[in-house]
């Protein structure tokens, strides 16, 4: 039995971890059966293939162009079956470049380049797609033991396998954040890590996790297009450079110097001023950009190609996992409620905290940013945030909140879908730690948070 | 039977199958065991009755089947072609063989990070068995060689 999908719902399907199978037919309508190693999505109406060594599949193309391929979900292992029409071969332009470059990446660190090549892209178009029901055995059990482990043998399939386990066991969005970094360090040994988010509506990817950096760097942002990694994001295009000469870490210095001036806002983005190295990889689920993995080095060949083929595929499944978080929290909150409307002039009032000591926020209206003491801790929505907390607090002496409640505020300007709010928590949580440790978010369960306070906050607005 | 041909019933394998309808158009499907007990003269395939519906009526209408057993470690493929000549439900005594065939597959699949619960997960019972006269058998490993017929 099969029950029909659409194409953009299989999306972990073609990334390539377990091979497909594609079924055609000769003229003489005697059927053939092989394996196909990646099914390429094109849009939700048509599909690519490579064409390296099956000849028959692509003589009976020829002669008939039905095709029947079953592709199986790396993640959930739910099989998908797609009925195809053969409509072209290209053998150069984008969808060539792109196809062969993948390929030739995974040849190179097998030892197959040259002959493991890619020929042709074959371009289908795709006549149903169904969902193979019955294909698992419900309700089956999860044997703990047999959590895999990098133990033994290295394959391909071992690491991805691990990686993925560790993406789908993760309960929250910080845990996958941080499940992702350490899965580099432990699998690749890359010591130099971190995990930018996509903020859609400021236009900025925002460092949500580090790894290897003196300083965590959590917070701070850039621009699409704006060096190795804002560029990586803009063109969705994997970045890769070794040996970078001397002049761009001598830049990346300087620049690190001013930003970590104690009057400026801009917190430094996580770097090694010495780094001879980088790979930027974008996180995309379909066309939309969800973020932005990144690693540095100190040695200038640390990267190859191989490293990007195979982290393009982790961080497809990385951007899958984020993708499923963020949906799930869409999916949490009910339909808006009208504002509780707290956010108002505050100017000099306190929320009495267990300590003794004082620390004094105060919130630039114009410029939406808090500073601690003087000294720079945050912005925009987080900094928005972060007020509410501190003025219901003040205002009722509430310390749980919810996650839902604080969303559905219309005075935080919070996106109506997709809205982010679970990196921003993160975000938000980070910097509190790193800078004013006397107020914590702490999470008191799934969607529930409390403002714990251990000082006297004095709060002005200005 | 020569050592190269013994591969493909040798335990461990993968095996898939692809049939056709009277109008021409292809359907594929995984099976779960296969075995030979003539020297490759015939064989029985097995496949889960819960996905195999395509392939089945596909067979009432043509009769045609293409099979390809694969080692997932030495890539080592077969393809075997020919024509279902009875198509029946598995017996009982038959599920210990099936059984033992995919934990057979899990075990290699299990060496190269697949864990044992992945196969575990797939449906394999009950099935349908097909009995296939084998009119053809080919080299289908990845390499120059690939398509060349061996019997």
């Amino acid at each position: 039995m099969t029950s029909a999908v659409k194409l953009s719902d299989v999306s972990s399907c073609f990334q390539g971890v377990v091979p497909s199978l594609i079924a055609t037919v000769d003229g003489r309508g005697v059927p053939n059966i092989t394996y196909v190693s990646q099914v390429y999505y094109l849009d939700e109406r048509h599909v690519a293939l490579s064409c390296q060594f099956f000849n028959k599949t692509r003589r009976n193309l020829d002669e008939n162009p039905r095709a029947c391929v079953e592709m199986l979900d790396p993640l959930t292992l739910q099989a998908y079956r797609i009925r195809l029409k053969f409509l072209r071969s290209e053998n150069q332009g984008p969808l060539f470049d792109t196809m062969s470059a993948r390929i030739e990446a995974i040849a190179s660190a097998t030892g197959m380049k040259g002959i493991f090549r890619l020929i042709a892209a074959d371009v289908f178009e795709v006549q149903s797609l169904e969902r193979v029901e019955g294909f698992l055995v419900s309700g089956r059990p999860e044997i703990a033991s047999e959590a895999p482990s990098l133990a033994g043998h290295r394959s391909e399939v071992r690491g991805l396998q691990w990686v993925s386990e560790r993406i789908n066991r993760a309960r929250d969005l910080e845990r996958l954040l941080r499940a992702s970094l350490g899965a580099r360090e432990e699998y690749f040994t890359f010591r130099h890590t971190s995990v930018l988010l996509y903020d859609e509506p400021c236009g900025k990817l925002v460092t949500l996790a580090s790894r290897g950096y003196g300083e965590s760097g959590i917070g701070a942002e850039v621009r699409l297009g704006e060096g190795v990694i804002g560029t990586a994001a803009r063109d969705r295009q994997v970045l890769r450079f070794s040996s970078l000469d001397a002049d761009l870490a001598y830049g990346r210095a300087i620049r690190r110097e001013a930003a970590s001036d104690k009057k400026c806002q801009d917190i430094p983005l996580p770097g090694l001023v010495d780094a001879r190295s980088a790979l930027a990889i974008p996180l995309t689920v379909g066309d939309r950009l969800v973020g932005v993995l990144s690693a540095e080095d100190r040695d200038p060949m640390r990267f190859g190609e191989w490293h990007e083929a195979y982290l393009q595929i982790i961080g497809n499944q990385i951007a899958l996992g984020i993708d499923r978080m963020t949906t799930e929290m869409d999916a949490e909150t009910s339909p808006p409620r009208p504002s509780s409307g707290v956010r108002g002039e505050g100017e000099g009032v306190r929320v009495e905290g267990r300590g003794k000591k004082t620390r004094t926020l105060t919130y630039y209206k114009k410029d939406e940013a808090i500073f601690v003491d003087g000294e720079y801790l945050i912005r925009n929505i987080p900094a928005r945030i972060l007020w509410k907390l501190l003025q219901e607090s003040q205002r009722t002496g509430r310390t749980e909140f919810t996650n839902r409640e604080v969303r559905l505020d219309e005075s935080l300007g919070l996106p109506p879908v997709k809205d982010n709010f679970e990196s921003r928590l993160i975000l938000l949580r980070h910097r509190l730690q790193e800078k004013c440790p006397d107020v914590q978010i702490v999470s008191t369960g799934r969607g529930r948070f409390a403002l714990q306070t251990g000082a006297t906050i004095e709060m002005i607005e200005r | 039977m020569d050592d190269r041909l013994a591969k493909c019933v040798e335990p461990g394998v993968s095996v898939i199958v692809g049939s056709v309808d009277a109008a021409g158009n292809p359907s594929c499907c995984r099976a779960v065991g296969l075995k030979t007990d003539d020297d490759l003269a015939t064989v029985t395939v097995f496949l889960p009755v819960a996905t195999s519906a395509d392939t089945i009526a596909n067979i009432a209408a043509t009769e045609r089947l293409a099979i390809v057993t694969t080692h997932p470690i030495s890539h080592c493929a077969t393809q075997l072609k020919g024509m279902v000549q009875r198509t029946r439900p598995a017996r009982d005594d038959e599920e210990p063989f099936i059984v033992g065939h995919f934990a057979g597959f899990g075990g290699v699949l299990n060496t190269i990070g697949y864990p044992l619960r992945v196969t575990r997960s797939v449906t394999h019972w009950p099935a349908f068995a097909l009995e296939m006269r084998v009119d053809e058998i080919y080299e289908q490993s990845p390499g120059p060689k690939a398509g060349t017929r061996l019997r």
